[in-house]
């Protein structure tokens, strides 16, 4: 059963190509983008790379028909991809061209017989539900990335441009403020939410941010509501995605629009006085207490480390 | 430029009940307009001025939502049930755009419970599409399209036909008044069922079961005692090595 993968962001694609390997058959990449984004995603564990090259100025979107033929001519079992924009727009044509069933989340995938079988979390994460896919799948990679030991690059062929006019350009770029807060090069991250009561109290958790030589974030609430802090330093799924080695959540419940802006997060810390706070559910470690106690501690610990 | 917004059309996993046995009961949850649907209906009025706005709905709940909103007219599909396979409802609203006829643009929220149905409508309608988009404006017979992007956010010039994805950033902070609500009640709505559009498709997905996840591998530490937990929470962390 083969496989193929769709490329127009860098982001998981060695997970993505793994989770491809399951099916025991080729894996192929259709990347669409930058060289670079090719070459990286030849190093990501697939067997070759059919590279569509881009202006700056076309979005991928432009190129969805002439991927979606290049894709349904090898005729796939699965074909993924991230959950970009542009890579969902790109895997929902090639779907259509496939007439392959299209799931939402595909955290991972096994054969059972002739079968697909996805597993994946539902109802917000409430349940587990395991779908049986009996023919072609077309499905959004929904899990971390895996590291890819000593690959051998694959294979880069370019496609030739079809000639046709894109129907769409990139008139204006503009970068999110979160660059202005620093939030995507950081390393370490401490973010605040309702949990903290007052706008005075925001200094304690500064101060562990100093001691933890962190950068400060928040969920929407405390940027929308509170206006304790500006746009550029909210994570989310409306705001900005964000990828540090450690997150620390001070009263932060864990709402999963919030939860999906750190979901790249190598170690995520929860600081919660609630016992059913979700975000004890979707974190590493997680000290169950009063943060106004918590955080000052947190705090000596770092200045000592 | 003609408009048509679709809406209402998945149900919202917080009116699911879950049970002992991770058995999900759906029956007292209804199909309900999200934070994106709702984000999506004021960027289709801003794009309808001066032309018709049509919404497009399936299944059960409000189907005056969008009129209430701003739309003449509603084209509901009552028999539409869920569907782990998004190509389903894809192509429910697509053959809904269809019969709708003469649209320029479709405006669909992205879909914060299905990311999938918006660009499958899209797919099978073989039109261009903006996903994660933020707002649009007209310019002469193209639009400007402002969508988030990995780094910020790009404004695309596009033709029609288009279909937009809107992305909502909060809840919609200016829901309408009762007497836009009983308006809309009397406005024209025309209720189809599946077969009327020609859709056979159940999907291509079975859903075997489900169950309750494993429990969450987390550590929680007693924070009853602030030093010890830190303590622990340090050492942990340098085990990690994020330290």
């Amino acid at each position: 059963m083969d496989s193929w993968i769709i490329v127009t962001e860098a982001g998981p694609v060695a997970g993505m190509a793994a989770a491809a390997r399951e099916l025991g058959g080729t894996v192929t990449a259709a990347v669409v983008g930058p060289r670079l984004l090719a070459e990286s995603t030849a190093a990501c564990g697939c067997d070759s790379v059919q590279w569509f090259s881009t202006l700056d100025s076309v979005p991928a979107e432009s190129l969805a028909l002439q991927v979606a033929d290049l894709v349904a001519a090898a005729s796939p079992r699965l074909v993924l991809a991230l959950d970009d924009p542009a890579g969902r727009v790109l895997l929902a044509v090639a779907a259509t061209r496939l007439g392959a069933a299209l799931v939402s989340s595909v955290p991972g995938l096994s054969v059972e017989g002739e079968d697909l079988v996805v597993t994946r979390p539902a109802v917000e994460g409430k349940v587990v539900e395991t779908l049986v896919v009996p023919g072609a799948l077309a499905g959004v990679f929904d899990r971390e990335d895996v590291d890819v030991v000593s690959p051998v690059p694959a294979a880069i062929t370019e496609v030739a441009p079809s000639g046709m006019a894109p129907s769409m350009r990139i008139i204006e770029t503009t970068v999110a403020p979160g660059e202005a807060a620093g939030l995507q090069q950081a390393e370490r991250v401490v973010s605040i939410g309702r949990g903290v009561r007052k706008r005075e109290d925001i200094a304690l958790v500064e101060e562990l941010a100093d001691a933890a030589h962190a950068k400060m974030a928040c969920t929407l609430p405390i940027c929308d509501d509170m206006r304790w802090y500006d746009e550029s330093h909210v994570v989310g799924t409306s705001t900005q995605q964000i990828a540090p080695d450690l997150y620390i959540a001070v009263g932060v419940s864990g709402q999963p629009q919030h939860m999906s802006g750190v979901r790249a997060a190598k170690v995520i810390v929860a600081i919660n006085n609630d016992p059913e706070a979700t975000i004890f559910k979707k974190c590493h470690f997680g000290i169950l207490g009063d943060l106004y106690e918590i955080v000052p501690a947190l705090t000596a610990a770092f200045k000592r480390a | 430029m003609k408009c048509v917004i679709a809406f209402k059309w998945a149900k919202n996993p917080q009116d699911a009940r879950v049970s002992a046995d991770g058995a999900v009961d759906w029956r007292a949850a209804k199909m309900v307009a999200s934070d994106d649907d709702a984000a999506a209906v004021v960027v289709a009025r801003d794009l309808a001025v001066g032309d018709e706005l049509v919404g497009l709905t399936v299944g059960d709940g409000d189907v005056a939502w969008a009129a209430a909103r701003g739309a003449t007219r509603t084209v509901s599909v009552a028999d539409v049930e869920p569907n782990a396979d998004s190509a389903v409802l894809g192509e429910v609203l697509a053959a809904g755009v269809r019969r709708i006829g003469g649209a320029d643009i479709v405006i669909i929220g992205d879909g914060v419970w299905d990311q999938m149905v918006s660009m499958s409508l899209a797919g099978q309608l073989g039109w261009a599409v903006v996903a994660g988009v933020v707002s649009a404006t007209t310019e002469g017979d193209r639009l400007h399209v402002t969508r988030k992007s990995g780094t910020g956010t790009e404004v695309i010039e596009v033709g029609t036909p288009v279909v937009l994805a809107v992305a909502a950033r909060r809840a919609e902070d200016k829901p309408p008044g009762m007497k836009d609500v009983l308006a809309a009640r009397k406005k024209p709505l025309e209720k189809v069922a599946m077969a009327d559009l020609g859709v056979t498709s159940v999907g291509g997905v079975t859903l075997r079961g489900t169950a309750l996840p494993e429990a969450a591998d987390a550590r929680i530490f007693d924070g009853a005692d602030p030093e010890g937990a830190v303590e622990q929470l340090m050492t942990a962390l340098r085990s990690e090595g994020v330290l």
